[in-house]
């Protein structure tokens, strides 16, 4: 478990607590006018200046000797701000974790509060102009995205039931899609998101730059090198590059230290061959997030 | 370090500034495989609902991941881009 998980997990994972999900939650954080702000013009994200600095151009500016070290340093303070004068137009207490479909499912048809859409992936409408109905959003977020009409899909539901939430997820699972829960602002949850690199925010700053608004899964995967058969259909799935086939062993390796532990390809193996191990087990990877 | 300039034409692509509305093209978006693109709302233009702006244009984000191959570039119908060090 991360240390998100021992502030608000109330002795479980973090996304599992189910007070991350109320109404009085959200309600004693404001979040209905936070959420609002945030989201009204959320695509300026990075091209606002934050402290006189924006993201244009970061990887350079991360690269700069001190002010480099100083910008990562406020950067994840901000990400994971839980102070009480966050800055929603600076998506202040902003970040997630990628988790295996059958934890999204189990949220969906039990944790997440009503009412729950679908509507537009942002990150994919703003860097690829690609409409795309995959983003599962819950509780006060709903009702603050269901007034912004770029994100409202045409021709289809946006309020969903708790299994056809699930379907859709499951259905960007097939498609290879990461799964991720948010925070937003931490520590209420209130999105579901099948995420793609790079043009997902989220993801881009993690693999790109390093920050921490992606946290890697509470698992990572193994594979049984008596059941793999060599058939390669795992590496097309891992968005991380974790896998290769080796055609000296006739079958896959993975780098755990690369593997985020979304489960893609154990999902998608014809033989069975891959499982997710929790990382707490591991005494190497226990902690590595 | 060499550093990636990203020159947009915003008098030929960007509703607020005389050009065209990037949300009927976004070329550029499609083809840069890194993703350095963003299309987002302009600024400080008035809008008549702020939850449905009409005002868009395109801002090269993430430069040090552009590796100059000139897609933008030869994608952009409006001859809008210009990418240099
Ligand atoms: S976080 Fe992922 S799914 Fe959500 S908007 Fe971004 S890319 Fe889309
Ligand atoms: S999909 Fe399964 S059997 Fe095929 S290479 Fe990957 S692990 Fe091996
Ligand atoms: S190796 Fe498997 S579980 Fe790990 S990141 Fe790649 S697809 Fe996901
Ligand atoms: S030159 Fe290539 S990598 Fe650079 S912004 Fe244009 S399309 Fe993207
Ligand atoms: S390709 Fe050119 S005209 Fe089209 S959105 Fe991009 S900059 Fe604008």
């Amino acid at each position: 478990m991360c240390d998100w998980c021992m502030k608000h997990g109330a002795g479980g994972k973090w996304y599992l607590n189910a007070r991350n999900y109320s109404y009085e939650l959200a309600e004693s954080m404001n979040l209905q006018a936070y959420l609002e702000e945030q989201w009204k013009n959320f695509e300026q994200v990075y091209i606002r200046k934050i402290m006189g600095i924006s993201s244009i151009g970061l990887g350079y500016k991360l690269r700069m000797p001190i002010i480099g070290r100083v910008l990562r340093w406020s950067a994840e303070r901000m990400i994971h701000s839980e102070s009480r004068n966050r800055n929603p137009v600076r998506a202040d207490g902003h970040f997630g974790q990628v988790i295996p479909i059958e934890e999204a499912k189990l949220i969906m048809l039990n944790l997440a509060a009503e009412p729950i859409i679908q509507n537009y992936c942002m990150c994919r409408m703003m860097q690829k102009g690609i409409k795309d109905v995959c983003c599962i959003n819950f509780g006060v977020l709903s009702t603050v995205i269901e007034k912004l009409p770029r994100f409202i899909p045409e021709n289809t539901k946006v309020r969903l039931g708790r299994e056809e939430a699930a379907a859709v997820l499951e259905e960007q699972n097939r498609k290879g899609r990461v799964t991720t829960v948010w925070f937003q602002p931490v520590p209420y949850i209130c999105a579901i998101c099948s995420c793609e690199a790079p043009q997902c925010g989220g993801l881009r700053l993690r693999m790109d730059f390093g920050l921490h608004t992606v946290y890697k899964a509470e698992y990572y995967a193994e594979v049984d090198p008596d059941l793999c058969q060599g058939c390669k259909t795992c590496i097309a799935g891992c968005q991380f590059g974790a896998i290769r086939f080796s055609p000296t062993l006739k079958r896959v390796l993975i780098d755990q230290s690369k593997c985020f532990g979304c489960g893609l390809c154990r999902d998608r193996c014809p033989h069975d061959a891959i499982r997710l191990v929790p990382r707490d087990e591991n005494p190497v990877l226990r902690g590595k997030y | 370090m060499r550093k990636t300039k990203i020159i947009i034409d915003y008098s030929k692509c960007g509703n607020a500034t005389g050009g065209i509305d990037p949300r009927q093209c976004s070329k550029c978006l499609q083809v840069c495989d890194p993703a350095v693109f963003v299309r987002h709302m302009a600024f400080n233009v008035k809008e008549d609902n702020p939850y449905d702006p009409q005002f868009w244009q395109i801002t090269p984000v993430w430069l040090s991941l552009c590796t100059h191959c000139g897609k933008c570039v030869k994608a952009c119908p409006q001859k809008a881009i210009t990418v240099t060090f």
